[in-house]
């Protein structure tokens, strides 16, 4: 253990020195992401001013506020993409300079998503997190977060970063297959924002679709922390809640090992 | 006259390139078009929902807010198709010096950057725009009259216009900044902010989106206008006026950035 981590974390160490020397663009893009937020926030301010009922989906209007930001929040810190790194690995025929040396190839990717996520969390999440806190004790007038509910969130989350970055990389494998990741990642995207809770809670779905959900690793991505930081899981749904994260993490990490040993049989790189 | 021809001629050469080099990888384009085609559905997917709970969003209907929402992609679908090589000038070609090459050959610069490339994702926006407006006309929300038609496409194009000046206009702080990519990407992001109606936004930001970075005028307020007969043709006019103004000022910044622009290199 100790030797891995004296292995990896460099890469973690890195990626979050990288990440340190781009100031200006990055806070640029959190500013573009909070677009997103906000835009969210108004249209369901207007969705509850239009509603006969108090409480939508399960949430109350309050609620809804806190559910909006704790995804920015919860997002940028899970949503650490490796899928990038290994396409470009891959068209650029790196990758098979990763298979020589004595490392393993996912493990440095995870490292280094890592040194992101920890950027990402110190730099704007945590900022946000505590503006929100503040925000719902002062004006929603709401009870502020325990240091169970604080430690339960995060150790969600460290899961939910798991699954994340493990799902990606199978995603990246595509990059075998078609050059063109940024039309699949417009998808993937898409879709992610939409099955994972992002865009609007999962508790809005017909309970049908809710059914396929909780055979998906999606909603364990973003949904499941933030229903846990609201409260409205306890006893036995929580542990269950975590557990079927835990399991994700498991499962994901399993196929990811599968899919990585079929690729590699057929990676052909050109030049030397 | 001959100017137009030789030009006509040219972009059709160099549009001729760059569609060889798509036929290479057919299924690159089928991924792209599909990518900007979802991102558009998840947002549909989400009003839906959405509407489930409720029965109208401030007055509107689900199949009105639809019709916004579709109408704001086909100008932004045209601009997307003909002019996105603007965000490689933002990202790429100034800072790398790659700009050079427009400048040394005897033709508009401008015209030069937009040739070199069309955006076939843009068929994505394309298809699902013209789709829900198609879907809005046999609903019969949308007003159809010879004004009404006439003024359609003219407000199309007023606003593919809007979005290629301030793309442009964007763009062009590269030539003073070097990259200028985050910026313009703010500024094209804030078109999101136009899909839905602008009174459900607080003063700020709606001013800011109506006379600033005046998207509400590509997509809502025309979409209104379509929709409401009560609501004055004049919405169009302004946005026409508009369209020229930014256009007239994004094509001085960027002539100028030329005139200033310096090659990267030793």
């Amino acid at each position: 253990m100790r030797k891995r981590l004296r292995i990896y974390l460099p890469f973690a160490a890195n990626e979050l020195k990288r990440q340190l020397a781009y100031k200006g663009a990055f806070y640029l893009f959190i500013l573009v992401n909070l677009f997103g937020s906000f835009i969210s926030y108004y249209l369901w301010m207007a969705i509850y001013g239009s509603s006969e009922k108090a409480v939508i989906g399960g949430l109350t209007q309050k609620e809804m506020v806190v559910y909006v930001f704790m995804v920015y929040v919860t997002a940028s810190i899970v949503t650490a993409s490796i899928s990038t790194m290994v396409s470009d690995d891959v068209v650029k025929g790196t990758v098979a300079m990763n298979l020589i040396k004595p490392i393993d190839y996912r493990l440095s990717l995870i490292a280094m998503a890592s040194g992101n996520m920890a950027y990402r969390f110190l730099v704007p999440s945590v900022f946000i997190w505590i503006g929100l806190e503040i925000y719902k004790i002062k004006v929603l007038g709401l009870a502020p977060v325990t240091v169970m509910g604080i430690f339960l969130y995060l150790t969600s989350c460290i899961m939910s970063f798991l699954i994340y970055v493990l799902f990606d990389f199978c995603f990246g494998m595509l990059a075998f297959f078609t050059t063109y990741i940024f039309g699949m990642r417009m998808a993937k995207d898409a879709l992610l924002s939409f099955l994972t809770g992002q865009l609007i809670p999962i508790s809005f779905f017909p309970a049908a679709m809710q059914r396929v959900f909780d055979f998906l690793p999606f909603s364990s991505m973003v949904y499941t922390p933030v229903m846990i930081y609201l409260g409205k899981y306890t006893g036995e749904t929580l542990a269950f809640m975590m557990l079927r994260q835990a399991a994700w993490v498991v499962l994901l990490y399993v196929a990811g090992s599968l899919i990585w040993r079929q690729v590699t049989k057929r990676l052909i790189v050109l030049g030397g | 006259m001959n100017t137009v021809k030789r030009y006509l001629r040219l972009y059709r050469v160099l549009v001729t390139q760059f569609l060889k080099t798509i036929m290479q990888s057919r299924v690159d384009f089928l991924i792209g078009l599909l990518g900007f085609f979802f991102t558009q559905v998840m947002g549909i997917a989400f009003l839906y929902l959405v509407f489930q709970q409720i029965p109208s969003l401030q007055g509107w209907t689900l199949d009105q807010l639809i019709f916004i929402y579709g109408f704001a992609q086909i100008p932004r679908g045209i601009d997307h198709l003909f002019t996105d090589n603007i965000w490689l000038v933002a990202y790429r070609l100034v800072i790398n010096g790659d700009f050079d090459r427009y400048m040394l050959r005897p033709m508009n610069i401008f015209f030069q950057v937009i040739a070199e490339k069309l955006q076939p994702d843009a068929l994505g926006e394309l298809l699902i725009g013209t789709i829900l407006v198609v879907r809005s006309l046999t609903k019969g929300i949308v007003i159809v009259d010879g004004l009404h038609i006439a003024l359609f496409f003219v407000s199309i194009f007023a606003g593919a216009l809007i979005y290629t000046s301030i793309k442009l206009f964007f763009a062009s702080l590269a030539f003073w900044l070097k990259v200028s990519g985050p910026f313009l990407q703010i500024a094209y992001d804030m078109a999101n902010f136009a899909k839905y109606p602008t009174e459900i936004y607080s003063k700020g930001i709606r001013f800011l989106i109506t006379w600033v970075i005046p998207f509400a005028f590509v997509a809502y307020l025309p979409a209104s206008f379509f929709m409401k007969a009560d609501t004055s043709a004049g919405v169009v006019g302004i946005e026409c006026g508009i369209a020229f103004v930014f256009w007239w000022i994004a094509y001085a910044v960027f002539h100028r950035g030329t005139q200033v622009y310096e090659s990267a290199g030793n």
